[in-house]
């Protein structure tokens, strides 16, 4: 069977560089405007995605790291003041304003990014193993698992919000009319985040099931053959071939799902905004959050700081691993 | 895959369809809320639609918000933004590709932090940006940060090396420019990939918020997703989720129209995007 779907790894070793006929030698009996502009090419094509990336990555991130230095005074026409790691100093201070808030938002989203993955890793490999059967009706079931993944966050928090409201929502009515209590999904402090964290689990799965598709697709179906052959079945089958084989889809949904949580974020608008008293806030949402408080701009900058080094630190292990996974894979 | 013949392949059917109703199940309520007179809650009348079936929360709540903008809006974001990526991954993707040029490792590298720097998190600067740049509250804020994309140069960088060399000088010795062999040989074979990226890139762009919503004031540049939460906001202290489920799903529609028609496509585009 010819795999259907496939996910390429993003940094794939390359073949060594061929020449090409445009860095041919003949270049030298033309005219010096010609050979300037055959020089220039290459530059011209990329500068424009360069100059782009500069604009809205590099600039933004390197400014992000000297304002992150810098306190506004209160009087705003004053010049920003120089405080060195202060600002990183009260982020980590728990008994200062700003501390206070950002430690808890910073445990807050590593419960929802440990939590979400801890579910939606094994559920997608469970869905796509359902749905990797020949069966009637597969592209409706295939659609009810997916379609979360192609809503707006805040399109999905909007049907949950309903789902979970105190009064009318959908969950107390269900709750209500089995005798239980209704609970106050995103009013209760104790339960706002793992309500949030629910819709996002909801939300994912399909996304990251299309990744375990792609792989159990890739597995040879020679492989389970010769197990049958041996007398292998069930668990014994998925155990010694299937999960193995997968290690590398794994590996890769599981940073990809963790990376991910850090910036899902948009949901918060519909499904509480944080509340009650930022027991639910994200870190991404509190720098948004923040934004319009200019006296905290030093805040919003050394936040932004540190979210990027923590995405930077999980791309760059993403990375070693994967080529570590390659390597074992080739040997 | 092996055929569904036996009876634990009937059980496999049985748990699959009961796993998607599950996930279902918002869906479907949304749905039949939306078509439920706004005062009866889901516990009176018929479970499914109450006393009668009415269209009264689509009308209330398209009058909430100008939706007719929201949707021009929405569309030319996404519109905007593909059409500029295009231009710009396809340059940039043969270039990495196929030419030689001194310090091609470490631009590319340069272009590969936009991967790892996600612009989402770059929120506030961006924005600070953009009111630099005298671009606030204007639909040019809400495109250009997304004009550049690194996964896009590094999908056609992929795509344009698979291409044999042969075909790139057999195109050259007939005399073709460089923009000749780039319309007839580079991009029809891309083809597939380019589409792969125009269904990442629509979907994650329809479907975008914090961005639009921080850098646009004036209801009539801003697209669904904004409009969505003010009915949100709206509706949503009065419990009035009738209307904010309407609401929902004409913003939601679009998308899962497309998808419902070009399953397997968009499955094929999501795995082969690994980072959006």
């Amino acid at each position: 069977m010819k795999p259907a779907l496939r996910h390429p790894p993003l940094f794939k070793k390359e073949p060594p560089m061929q020449d090409t006929a445009l860095t041919a030698s003949k270049a030298v009996s033309l005219p010096w405007s010609r050979r300037l502009l055959r020089i220039a090419f290459p530059y011209l094509l990329i500068a424009p995605t360069l100059i782009l990336v500069f604009i809205f990555t590099l600039y933004p991130a390197a400014n992000a790291v000297i304002d992150s230095l810098y306190s506004i005074p209160r009087n705003a026409r004053e010049a920003p003041v120089f405080v060195g790691l202060g600002n990183y100093a009260d982020l980590f201070n728990p008994d200062h304003f700003i501390g206070a808030t950002f430690t808890m938002v910073v445990g807050n989203t590593l419960f929802f990014a440990i939590t979400s993955v801890l579910f939606s890793v094994p559920m997608s490999l469970g869905f796509a193993l359902l749905l990797n059967q020949r069966m009637p009706l597969l592209g409706v079931w295939r659609f009810g698992i997916f379609y979360p993944a192609l809503l707006p966050l805040i399109g999905a928090a909007s049907i949950w919000a309903f789902l979970f409201s105190d009064t009318v929502g959908l969950i107390n009515t269900v709750l209500r009319s089995l005798g239980g209590t209704p609970v106050n999904w995103l009013g209760d402090p104790n339960l706002v985040l793992i309500s949030v964290t629910l819709v996002n689990i909801w939300k994912q799965a399909g996304y990251y099931m299309i990744f375990y598709l792609a792989g159990l697709q890739n597995i040879p179906r020679e492989l389970y053959e010769a197990a049958a052959l041996d007398g292998a079945h069930g668990w014994g089958m998925f155990s010694s071939i299937t999960l193995p084989l997968l290690r590398r889809t794994t590996l890769f949904v599981l940073v990809v799902n963790f990376i991910f949580a850090f910036q899902t974020v948009e949901q918060l608008q519909a499904l509480g905004q944080g509340n009650p008293g930022d027991r639910g806030t994200l870190l991404l949402y509190l720098i948004f959050k923040t934004i319009p408080e200019r006296r905290n701009w030093g805040y919003v900058n050394a936040m932004t700081v540190i979210l990027v080094l923590l995405l930077l630190s999980f791309t760059v292990a993403n990375f070693f691993l994967f080529e570590r996974g390659r390597e074992d894979a080739d040997a | 895959m092996r055929n569904m013949s036996d009876t634990a392949g009937r059980g496999m059917w049985l748990l699959t369809g009961a796993a998607a109703i599950i996930w279902m199940l918002p869906l479907i309520f949304a749905v039949l809320v939306s078509f439920r007179p706004q005062a009866e809650p889901v516990s009176i009348g018929n479970i499914f639609f109450g006393s009668r079936i009415t269209l009264d929360n689509y009308a209330a709540a398209w009058n909430i918000a100008p939706w007719g903008w929201h949707y021009v809006n929405s569309i030319l974001f996404v519109v905007g933004v593909l059409t500029v990526q295009i231009v710009t991954v396809t340059m940039a993707g043969y270039a990495f590709a196929r030419l030689r040029f001194a310090g091609r490792g470490l631009l590319l590298v340069l272009i590969l932090l936009q991967l790892m720097i996600p612009t989402a998190a770059l929120l506030a600067q961006n924005f600070a940006t953009i009111r630099t740049l005298g671009l606030y509250d204007t639909r040019w804020a809400l495109m250009m940060p997304y004009w550049g994309s690194a996964f896009g140069v590094l999908l056609m960088r992929q795509t344009f090396r698979g291409v044999p060399l042969e075909f790139e000088e057999a195109a050259r010795i007939d005399g073709a420019s460089w923009w000749q062999i780039m319309r007839s040989v580079y991009i029809p074979l891309a083809f597939p990939a380019y589409i792969a990226f125009a269904l990442v890139s629509i979907s994650s762009h329809w479907n975008e918020f914090l961005w639009p919503f921080i850098v646009t004031r004036t209801e009539e540049v801003r697209p669904l997703t904004v409009g969505l939460n003010k009915l949100y906001s709206t509706t949503e202290l009065g419990a009035l989720y009738g209307q904010l489920m309407a609401g929902t799903l004409m913003v939601i529609a679009p998308l899962v129209v497309l998808f419902m028609l070009f399953q397997r496509r968009f499955l094929e585009s999501f795995a082969s995007s690994g980072l959006k």
